[in-house]
């Protein structure tokens, strides 16, 4: 506590969370210089808020609630004794991440830029590249302990209104009391009553990918603290869209996406077509690979749909134990992995190298859409179980009801197969193939050309 | 009750074409000797255009008030709904079991010849209760998959049959009797079932134009003169001895060592009946304004398999199932006269 003439006055902060060198530039050392000639309480306020203070960002408020989330959120707050209201200055210094690029996006050209933790380094990344006024950011706290910040952002001209409602009603009955990373929300942001494999929700660590979702409808929420901001509505046919397909030639980025949607299929279905066909009809299989297939699966113990059920098991156990362990140990997972149970296992007859190659296959054309790679896994093992079971005639029941479940999927009001189911023509510029910049640039799709509803449209 | 989204007409009658193409891939008719390959087309049109007839009065409904039978007979009282409401519920359920029987019938002759057929109807029933649940709106989404997967069995069916084509296979004159012409035209006047789905169901469709029903009964034709055509010249004697002559991709796929190829045929016919049964189902929701609900439609395709159990185990009550007359009679009823007669009376309510 320090008097200002004979006024006193308090800087309040949170150890750890100020920049003290920055703090005594925007507000100790102006404070000790200014000579102070105001009577009373309230005008040395105003002269402290408007004159002497050498920060752009100064808020004035009231009330303890509002001092607790500026302290905590990085602020100096000023207080002056006899008024109410407070200043609060921001002084943030918490040590956090530079920006660097993000592990999961790599990209071959483009900028190497990724999102980091503090949500102001975020909104600056989003602006460097979207100058335009019609930028909004709408600051909402969630998490009645946490007091999570969280940051809406969309471009006015080109989001829906209705969107930005429904999505501020849903973030506001969201009940939880700590908010600690984007994926806490997602759940919230989903519609109800709707399929819960697929994610509504889209998820980027870039700015340019943000950038270009904002451009086209989209809302983004920086969630203060996560390097994923959260996009929505999202469609499945995004999953197939990479940065890299805008920068290359454009029958290289459509042979680019051509092979995404061709690993999806496979990475879902081989294995369990595989299992239907090798137990229920080995006569579809053309005879050189029946007799390869026979042959290979008459040597070992197990049937067939055990058999792909377990390397997939094995499989996914390694995958985890590979992401989980040290980077120095890594190595030694692979080995173990390839070698010792993968090459051994077929030695020693105890699993056909059929399978081994089948499941292989598959468990690589999953990475090629790694968003995807959740519901991948499950419904490999579903479809395996199905074809195991019934057949071919049980995959394609199962086919048909996840499609229906797919269908009857909505993202904010928009269908999840957009494009593709509502078929929509004009959009298919840019989902099997990317059409030259001459003409994507002509005209922007928006999102809510998909909403079928009058929602969000 | 759960609100159907409207949808666009254009998807829905793509949806309704797919299934009146159903009808072909369950076929168990002598189709390819009884009449030369022009006189069998002209079947097919006299049908086609009895479909395009029966399609009229749900279409005069849908111009003049938006609207399809079931919306307005709301209007006339609770006597009138109800009585509705059974007819279609009686009506879509027998055409459930109808095309159920020969779907499980050509899945255990052909496919799985050891299975009973009345697990195969249950499973597939369940997976209907869950895409009826759905809803319409949702049941056209998956007919642009439906669709696609149509094209890549088509694709294979005709072209691979190109290299067996032999003009000498059948004939180009005008031959076949009277009889065998009239049992043709009944046979492709059976998709007609598609004009009452129309009639109960295209209240929600946005966007519609008289000349999609053209093209949704064009490509239907379509697809049975190709193959009509690809059994008349190219499958021959080999389509004869089959128990489902239709299956024209089936002398391509073993011939060629490709018999897995065969595999898709069951697919488009599978999901062909699952899109059909559900949509029934969701007719009949409609019906009794309890769309979505999971408990009103378990019940009610607990009956259309009962109505396949009594039609296996009993042959006078099969009969009832696999005639097209009889099929083509009801829809007469509730495609035409019904929305007819509905249309009067809210004509004359307006007056």
């Amino acid at each position: 506590m320090q008097g200002v003439r004979s006024v006193q006055a308090a800087i309040f902060t949170m150890e750890g969370l100020v920049d003290k060198e920055g703090l005594a530039q925007a507000a100790v050392n102006p404070l000790m210089a200014y000579f102070f000639e105001e009577p009373t309480n309230r005008q040395v306020f105003d002269a402290i808020l408007n004159t002497v203070l050498a920060s752009s960002d100064v808020t004035a408020f009231e009330g303890t609630e509002k001092l607790l989330t500026f302290l905590t959120s990085g602020f100096a707050v000023i207080a002056v004794d006899g008024v109410s209201r407070m200043i609060a200055v921001g002084a943030q210094g918490y040590a956090f991440r530079g920006v660097t690029e993000p592990e999961s996006e790599v990209v071959q050209r483009g900028a190497r830029e990724g999102f980091t933790e503090p949500l102001r380094v975020n909104m600056s990344l989003i602006r460097r590249r979207l100058k335009s006024p019609d930028l909004v950011f709408e600051q909402v706290t969630v998490g009645e302990k946490s007091r999570t910040q969280l940051m809406l952002c969309y471009l006015r001209s080109a989001a829906s209104p209705k969107l930005v409602r429904q999505l501020r009603q849903r973030l506001a009955a969201c009940d939880l009391e700590t908010v600690l990373a984007a994926g806490y929300l997602s759940e919230y942001l989903e519609d109800p009553h709707t399929s819960r494999l697929f994610s509504g929700v889209g998820i980027s660590e870039r700015p340019d990918t943000v950038c270009g979702k904002l451009t086209e409808g989209r809302v983004a929420i920086i969630v203060d603290g996560t390097p994923a901001v959260m996009l929505v509505p999202h469609l499945f046919v995004e999953e197939f869209q990479g940065v890299d397909d805008y920068s290359n030639r454009t029958y290289y980025a459509a042979f680019i996406r051509t092979l995404k949607y061709l690993s999806f299929l496979v990475s879902v279905f081989l294995p369990a077509i595989y299992t239907a066909l090798a137990q229920f009809h080995p006569e579809y299989f053309p005879t050189w690979i029946l007799i390869k297939t026979a042959k290979s699966l008459s040597e070992t113990p197990l049937p067939v749909t055990l058999e792909v059920l377990v390397i997939t098991f094995v499989y996914e156990i390694m995958k985890e134990a590979g992401l989980r362990i040290p980077k120095s140990l890594g190595h030694a997972v692979s080995i173990v992995g390839a070698l010792v149970i993968g090459e051994s296992a077929v030695t020693a007859g105890i699993i056909s190298s059929s399978t081994l190659m089948v499941v292989a296959t598959a468990a690589i054309c999953s990475y090629v859409t790694s968003p995807l790679y959740p519901p991948i896994t499950m419904l490999r093992f579903l479809l395996i179980l199905v074809g195991g079971v019934f057949g071919l005639w049980g995959l394609v029941l199962a086919t048909a009801l996840v499609l229906i479940s797919m269908c009857s999927k909505t993202s904010l009001g928009v269908p999840y197969l957009s494009s593709l189911s509502p078929f929509s023509l004009r959009t298919m510029r840019d989902v099997f193939i990317r059409a030259s910049w001459k003409k994507l640039g002509k005209h922007t799709i928006r999102v809510q050309r998909f909403a079928e509803t009058e929602e969000i449209g | 009750m759960k609100q159907e989204v409207p949808f666009s007409s254009k998807r829905f009658l793509l949806t309704l074409t797919l299934c009146a193409c159903a009808v072909i891939l369950l076929q168990n008719h002598d189709l390819s000797r009884a009449l030369s390959f022009p006189l069998a087309l002209g079947a097919v049109a006299a049908g086609l255009i009895v479909c395009f007839l029966l399609f009229l009065p749900a279409v005069w409904l849908k111009k003049r008030w938006d609207s399809d039978v079931l919306t307005l007979v709301q209007s006339r009282g609770r006597a009138a709904q109800g009585m509705v409401a059974v007819i279609y519920s009686a009506y879509f359920l027998y055409v459930a079991a109808y095309f159920l029987l020969p779907y499980t019938d050509m899945f255990c002759k052909k496919y799985y010849t050891e299975t009973n057929p009345c697990p195969v109807a249950f499973l597939l029933l369940a997976c209907c209760v869950y895409a009826a649940s759905k809803g319409a709106n949702v049941i056209t989404r998956f007919g642009i998959f439906l669709f696609v997967l149509a094209m890549v069995t088509n694709f294979m069916m005709f072209g691979g049959s190109l290299s067996s084509l032999d003009m000498h296979n059948g004939s180009l004159g005008w031959q076949g009797n009277p009889a065998d012409f009239g049992n043709h035209v009944i046979y492709f006047v059976t998709p007609c079932f598609i004009a009452a789905l129309f009639a109960c169901l295209s209240g929600d469709a946005t966007r519609f134009r008289v000349h999609q029903i053209v093209t949704a009964l064009g490509l239907t034709g379509v697809k049975y003169a190709l193959v009509l055509f690809f059994l008349t010249f190219a499958a021959g004697e080999y389509a004869a001895r089959q128990a489902y002559e239709t299956f024209v991709l089936s002398r391509v796929a073993h011939f060629g060592d490709y018999a897995g190829v065969e595999s898709l045929y069951m697919a488009l016919a599978t999901m062909s009946v699952f899109m059909i049964i559900s949509l029934l189902l969701c007719g009949v929701t409609k019906a009794w304004h309890c769309g979505g609900n999971l408990w009103v439609l378990a019940l009610l395709t607990g009956l259309v398999f009962a109505l396949q159990l009594w039609a296996v185990s009993n042959d006078a009550i099969r009969e009832l199932f696999t005639r097209p007359l009889l099929l083509i009679a009801l829809t007469l009823i509730t495609a035409a006269v019904i929305p007819l007669l509905v249309g009067w009376g809210e004509r004359r309510r307006h007056a």
